[in-house]
C-alpha cells in the first residue's frame, strides 16, 4: 500500500518522457500532478507516455488533467499516448469517456513508446 | 448598820418606829451578821446600865436592879457571840424580845428619864433592818404594848404615851431607811463590779482569741501593759515578760525605733485628740527575725494616763501570696504575650500559606486580605494595587467594605500617598485632615498602610484600618510591615504563575487536537484530565492524524517535565510528529525522525515517550512502534482485553539510533484500541503491572463503544477529586459494516480517497465483484468530487448507503449548489455517473443537492481488495 495517495516518476526514454503515475488520481492530486507532469515534458521531447499500469483509481478530474496534457502537448506538436491496461478499472474509465478519440491508449508502456516514436 | 444597841437599861426608852425594813435582800446578811448585831445591842445595852451606875444619877434609881439587868444584858450578849449560827429563826426574835423586855425593866428600875424609852430605837431599829417588814411590826408592837405596860406602872402622864411609843418609831424608821439606802448602793456597787469583772474578763477573753496581736502601751513610760495571746505568739514574747517592759526594744527592729518615738511624741503632743494610724513596718521577733506587719495605732487618753494600744498582724503571709499573685499576673501576662506571639506568628503563617497558594492573584487576593485584617485584630483591611501609576482596589475585608475609593492616582489619597512615598503611613484620622485627604474611610479612626514592593517597584498598597477606640501603634505598623513583604511576595508569585500558567495553558490547549477528526467508518474518543492539584500544565498529549487512504495515525506521548518547557516541547514533538505522518511516513521512521529531533535538540535531557499507531479500516489492521510508552490496549467485544505488547524501545530522546521496530496486528470490526499515559494508571505505593491488571479489568466487560469506555475508564480508575499526575485516554473502534451506513465527510479533496476506502469495506461487506466495486467506487467519488467542490464552506457531505439484498443504494448529499454540465469536466463526471450506475437521480434543492445512484450486484462476492 502507498504512503501516498499518488505517486509519480518521470523518467526520460530517448527523447520520450515517461510519466509513471501510481496510487489513486482524484482532484485532490490531479492538478498538481498535471502540473508535475508538464513541467517535466520539454519543449524538445518527441512526446509524453503517462504510465497508467500502476494506478489504481481514477476519476473524472484525472481525465480533465489527461485531456489537459493531450490540449497543451499537441499545441507543442508532441504526441500523448496512454498505457493502461485494459479490464481494469481506470481503462474502464477511459473507456467510458471515450479518451481514444483524444488521444491514444496501449496496454503497456513499451507499445506506448514504440507508437510514439513512429 | 455596824453597831447594834446595847442594853435596854430602865425605862423612858422613845416608842419604836413602825416601818422602815428593807426588803428584798433578806438573804443579804448572813446569820452571823444578825447575830453579832444582836449581841452587840445586848453588850451596848449592859454598857449603858454600866456607865449610869457609875456616873451620878437620880435617887430613885434602883441601883441594884440595874446592876442585875446590866449583867444579864452582858451575859445575854456573850452567849448570843457563843451560839453563833444556831440562833436563827425564831429564836433571834425571841432574843429581840428578851431584849424589849429587859429594855422596859431598865426604864422601870430607872424611873422617869428621856433618855432609856430612847433605847428602845435600838430594837425598832434592829427589827426593820435584820428582819422582814412583819416580823418588824409585830416586834414594834410587843415593844409599845411593853413601854406602855412600864408607863401604867410608873403611874406617868398619859399624854407622854404617843411620845414614847412615837420616837422610837420614827427614829428607827428613819435611821433604818438611811442603813437601807447605804446598802442597797453597796449592793449595786457590788453587782456593778461583778459586771465589771465579767465584762473585763470577757474582754481578755476577746483579745486573747483575737487572731491578731493586741498590745498596749503607757505613752508616758513606754511600758506595756496589754499583751494578749496572739502577742506572744506573734513576737515570741509571753505576757509576762512583756507586761511593763519598754515596747520600743520589745517589738522594734534598732531601725524602727527613731519611727517609734516619734509617733508616741506625736501622741504625747496632741494631748485629747484620739489619733488611729495605720502602719505597714517591719517588727522584730524575739528570736530576732524581722518580719513585715500591719499595725493599726490607736493613742486615746483615759484619765490622765495617753495609752497607745495597737493591733499587729503579721503581713509576712500576705506579702508572700502578693507576691504570689504577682509572679502569677507576670507569668500570665508573658502567657498572654507568648501566646499573641504564637498567634501572630501563625497568622503570619496563614498569611504566608494565602501567598504561596499556587493560584492566580483573582484567587489569592481576597484571602489574602482576610488574613491580614486577622493578624491585625483590624477592622477592616484592603488591598490596592498598582498599575501605571493607578491604584486600583482589589480586594477588601471586613467593615471597609465599600468605604474606599475604587482608583486612585499616586499621591492621591491615604493610599496613594503610601504608594508614592514609597513609605509605610500610619495616621489616626484627627491628622487625616490636616493631609487633605479625601473622605476614603471617614468612619476609620486609625490608618495605617504600607507600600507592597517587588524590587523596587511599588506594586500595590496595604490599607488597615481599626474603628475608635484601636488605634495602630509601631508594633502594629512593624506586624503590617511583616504581612505587606509577604503578600508583595504572594502577589508577585500568582502573577508570574498566572502569567505561566495562562501561556502554559494557551500551549495546551493548541497542543490538543480542539476536535477529533471525523474517520469514516471510525469512531474516536478523547479525555484529557488535568492533575488535581492546579499543577501546572503537564506534557501529555494526544493525537489523531486522518492519513491518505481512510488510514489514521493515533498518538499518545507523554514529555518529561511539566510547565512551560514540556507543552512547548509537546507543540514541537506535535508538529513535527503530523508532519512526518502526513508525508506518509510509517510509524517507525516517524519515530526516528522525532528521535533525531530531540536527540539532537541542545537541551538533550529533554526525553519523550511516545506511542504511535496508523490503524488502516480497509484491512482492518494496526501498526504501531511502541517509543517506552504504556501498551495500547486492544477491547473486542465478548474478549478479554488485551494488551499490544511487541517490543517497546527506549523513549524518544535517550540513544541516537534506538532502531524502533514496527508490530502490527488485527482491528477487525468491531474492536477499539485504547491509548493512555500512564496517570490512568500510576497510583502512590501500586507497581505498574498491578496498575495495568487494574485498567484490563475495568476495560472488561464494558462494551467497545469509544465514548462510555473512556467515561467508564477514568470513572473507575481516577480517584476522586483527580489523579496525582495528567491523564490522556484514546480510544478508537473499526466500527462493523452494516446494511446501511452514513457518514460524514470533510468538505476537502482530502476526504474523497477516506470516502473510496469506506465504501470499498462497505462494498466488500456487501460481497460485491472486484469490478463493480471499483465501477461503483469511481462513480460515487464523482458525486462526492461535485460535492467537495460545491458545498458551502465547513459545511460536511453524507455518503448513505443501503444494501437491499443485491441492490445497492447510494446518497451524496451536500450543502451546495449542483452545477449541471456546465464545463467539460463535469459533464464527464455526470456521465460517468450515468454509465457505471443502473440508475443515477441528481436533486437539486435550496439547501444542497442530492445525488441518489442504484446499482443491481450480479458479480459474486470477492474476498480481495
Amino acid at each position: 500500500m502507498p504512503e501516498r495517495l499518488v505517486e509519480l516518476d518521470l523518467e526520460e526514454q530517448g527523447e520520450v518522457v515517461v510519466a509513471r503515475v501510481t496510487g489513486e488520481l482524484d482532484i485532490a492530486e490531479a492538478g498538481q500532478t498535471g502540473d508535475a507532469i508538464l513541467a517535466g515534458v520539454g519543449p524538445s521531447a518527441l512526446g509524453l507516455v503517462v504510465d497508467f499500469t500502476g494506478l489504481g483509481f481514477i476519476d473524472s478530474s484525472g481525465i480533465a488533467m489527461l485531456f489537459r496534457l493531450v490540449r497543451q502537448l499537441s499545441a507543442r506538436r508532441q504526441v500523448v499516448r496512454v498505457a493502461v491496461p485494459p479490464g481494469g478499472a481506470v481503462a474502464r474509465v477511459l473507456e467510458i469517456v471515450e479518451f481514444e478519440r483524444a488521444a491514444g491508449v496501449d496496454p503497456d508502456v513499451a507499445t506506448a513508446l514504440a507508437a510514439v516514436r513512429s | 448598820m455596824r453597831r447594834s444597841p446595847g442594853f435596854r437599861l430602865g425605862a423612858g426608852i422613845p416608842r419604836s418606829n413602825p416601818t422602815g425594813a428593807v426588803q428584798g435582800l433578806p438573804e443579804l446578811f448572813d446569820l452571823r451578821v444578825k447575830v453579832r448585831s444582836l449581841a452587840y445591842l445586848f453588850a451596848a445595852g449592859a454598857l449603858l446600865a454600866g456607865i449610869t451606875l457609875v456616873l451620878p444619877h437620880s435617887r430613885e434609881v434602883d441601883d441594884t436592879a440595874v446592876l442585875l439587868l446590866a449583867c444579864a444584858a452582858l451575859l445575854v450578849s456573850i452567849l448570843l457571840l457563843l451560839l453563833g449560827e444556831q440562833a436563827r429563826g425564831w429564836r433571834l426574835h425571841a432574843f429581840l424580845a428578851a431584849g424589849t423586855l429587859m429594855i422596859s425593866l431598865v426604864n422601870l428600875a430607872v424611873g422617869e428619864s428621856l433618855l432609856y424609852p430612847l433605847l428602845y430605837s435600838w430594837a425598832v431599829l434592829y427589827a426593820f433592818y435584820f428582819f422582814p417588814m412583819r416580823a418588824a411590826l409585830a416586834h414594834l408592837a410587843f415593844i409599845g404594848v411593853a413601854y406602855a405596860v412600864v408607863l401604867v406602872i410608873q403611874d406617868g402622864p398619859l399624854v407622854r404615851w404617843p411620845l414614847a411609843v412615837g420616837t422610837p418609831a420614827v427614829a428607827g424608821l428613819l435611821m433604818s431607811r438611811l442603813l437601807g439606802i447605804l446598802r442597797l448602793q453597796a449592793a449595786n456597787a457590788e453587782e456593778r463590779a461583778g459586771d465589771l469583772r465579767q465584762s473585763e474578763s470577757r474582754m481578755r477573753l476577746l483579745l486573747d482569741s483575737a487572731p491578731d496581736a493586741f498590745l498596749a502601751m503607757d505613752a508616758r513610760t513606754g511600758a506595756v501593759t496589754a499583751w494578749n495571746t496572739a502577742a506572744e505568739r506573734l513576737f515570741g514574747w509571753t505576757a509576762g515578760e512583756a507586761i511593763g517592759a519598754p515596747l520600743r526594744e520589745l517589738i522594734f527592729p534598732e531601725e524602727g525605733r527613731a519611727a517609734h518615738d516619734e509617733r508616741r511624741r506625736n501622741l504625747l503632743g496632741q494631748g485629747q485628740a484620739p489619733i488611729v494610724l495605720r502602719l505597714e513596718l517591719d517588727l522584730r521577733h524575739k528570736d530576732g527575725t524581722v518580719f513585715p506587719a500591719e499595725e493599726t495605732l490607736h493613742g486615746l487618753t483615759v484619765g490622765d494616763d495617753i495609752v497607745m494600744s495597737a493591733f499587729v498582724r503579721d503581713l509576712t503571709e500576705r506579702r508572700r501570696r502578693q507576691q504570689e499573685r504577682e509572679a502569677l499576673l507576670t507569668e500570665q501576662a508573658a502567657r498572654a504575650e507568648a501566646e499573641r506571639v504564637a498567634e501572630m506568628v501563625s497568622g503570619m503563617q496563614l498569611v504566608v500559606d494565602a501567598a504561596l497558594a499556587h493560584r492566580t492573584t483573582h484567587a489569592i487576593l481576597p484571602d489574602l486580605v482576610s488574613r491580614v485584617r486577622g493578624v491585625l485584630g483590624a477592622d477592616g483591611a484592603s488591598i490596592y494595587l498598582a498599575e501605571d501609576e493607578r491604584l486600583t482596589l482589589r480586594a477588601a475585608s471586613g467593615s471597609s467594605n465599600g468605604r474606599e475609593s475604587e482608583g486612585l492616582d499616586f499621591g492621591e489619597g491615604f493610599a496613594g500617598r503610601v504608594a508614592a512615598a514609597r513609605e509605610p503611613l500610619l495616621s489616626p484620622v484627627g491628622q487625616l485632615a490636616d493631609h487633605g485627604s479625601p473622605p476614603a474611610n471617614p468612619d476609620a479612626d486609625s490608618l495605617v498602610g504600607v507600600p507592597l514592593l517587588a524590587g523596587d517597584t511599588v506594586t500595590g498598597v496595604l490599607v488597615v484600618f481599626a474603628d475608635a477606640p484601636r488605634r495602630f501603634t509601631a508594633d502594629d505598623l512593624a506586624l503590617l510591615r511583616l504581612a505587606a513583604d509577604r503578600v508583595a511576595l504572594g502577589i508577585d508569585r500568582s502573577r508570574v504563575y498566572e502569567r505561566e500558567h495562562r501561556i502554559a495553558e494557551t500551549l495546551q490547549r493548541s497542543l490538543l487536537p480542539d476536535r477529533l477528526p471525523r474517520l469514516p467508518g471510525l469512531t474516536v474518543a478523547a479525555r484529557y484530565l488535568p492533575a488535581a492539584a492546579e499543577a501546572e500544565v503537564g506534557g501529555d498529549w494526544y493525537d489523531v492524524i486522518p492519513l491518505p487512504g481512510g488510514r489514521v495515525g493515533l498518538v499518545m506521548g507523554d514529555v518529561a517535565g511539566k510547565g512551560l518547557a514540556a507543552a512547548s516541547m509537546v507543540g514541537r514533538l506535535r508538529s513535527a510528529l503530523r508532519a512526518y505522518a502526513l508525508e506518509g511516513h510509517d510509524p517507525p521512521t516517524v519515530l526516528d525522525q522525532l528521535n533525531r529531533l530531540l536527540w539532537t535538540e541542545a537541551e538533550s535531557t529533554e526525553m519523550a515517550t511516545l506511542v504511535y499507531a496508523i490503524v488502516d479500516p480497509a484491512d482492518a489492521s494496526i501498526r504501531w512502534v511502541n517509543a517506552g510508552h504504556m501498551p495500547p490496549l486492544l477491547v473486542a467485544e465478548g474478549e478479554a482485553p488485551r494488551f499490544l505488547g511487541g517490543p517497546r524501545a527506549v523513549p524518544l530522546g535517550v540513544l541516537p539510533f534506538p532502531g524502533f521496530e514496527e508490530v502490527s496486528s488485527a482491528v477487525r470490526p468491531g474492536t477499539s484500541v485504547v491509548l493512555y499515559t500512564d496517570g490512568l494508571i500510576e497510583r502512590a505505593g501500586v507497581v505498574i503491572d498491578e496498575g495495568m491488571s487494574l485498567l484490563a479489568r475495568a476495560a472488561t466487560d464494558v462494551g467497545t463503544d469509544p465514548e462510555i469506555l473512556c467515561e467508564h475508564l477514568l470513572a473507575s480508575l481516577v480517584p476522586e477529586g483527580g489523579a496525582a499526575d495528567d491523564v490522556a485516554l484514546l480510544a478508537l473502534r473499526n466500527e462493523p459494516m452494516a446494511d446501511r451506513f452514513a457518514t460524514e465527510f470533510e468538505s476537502e479533496p482530502e476526504s474523497l480517497a477516506a470516502m473510496r476506502g469506506l465504501l470499498r469495506r462497505w462494498l466488500r461487506y456487501a460481497e460485491a465483484g472486484e469490478e463493480e466495486t471499483a465501477e461503483i467506487v469511481t462513480a460515487c467519488g464523482e458525486a462526492a468530487t461535485n460535492a467537495v467542490e460545491h458545498s458551502g464552506a465547513g459545511a460536511p457531505f453524507e455518503v448513505a448507503g443501503a444494501l437491499r439484498g443485491r441492490r445497492v443504494n447510494l446518497t451524496v448529499r451536500d450543502r451546495g449548489e449542483w452545477r449541471s454540465a456546465r464545463r467539460g469536466d463535469q459533464g464527464r463526471g455526470l456521465s460517468l455517473m450515468h454509465a457505471l450506475m443502473d440508475t443515477v437521480e441528481v436533486a437539486p434543492g435550496p439547501d444542497g443537492t442530492r445525488v441518489r445512484m442504484q446499482r443491481e450486484l450480479r458479480e459474486g462476492g470477492s474476498p480481495s481488495a
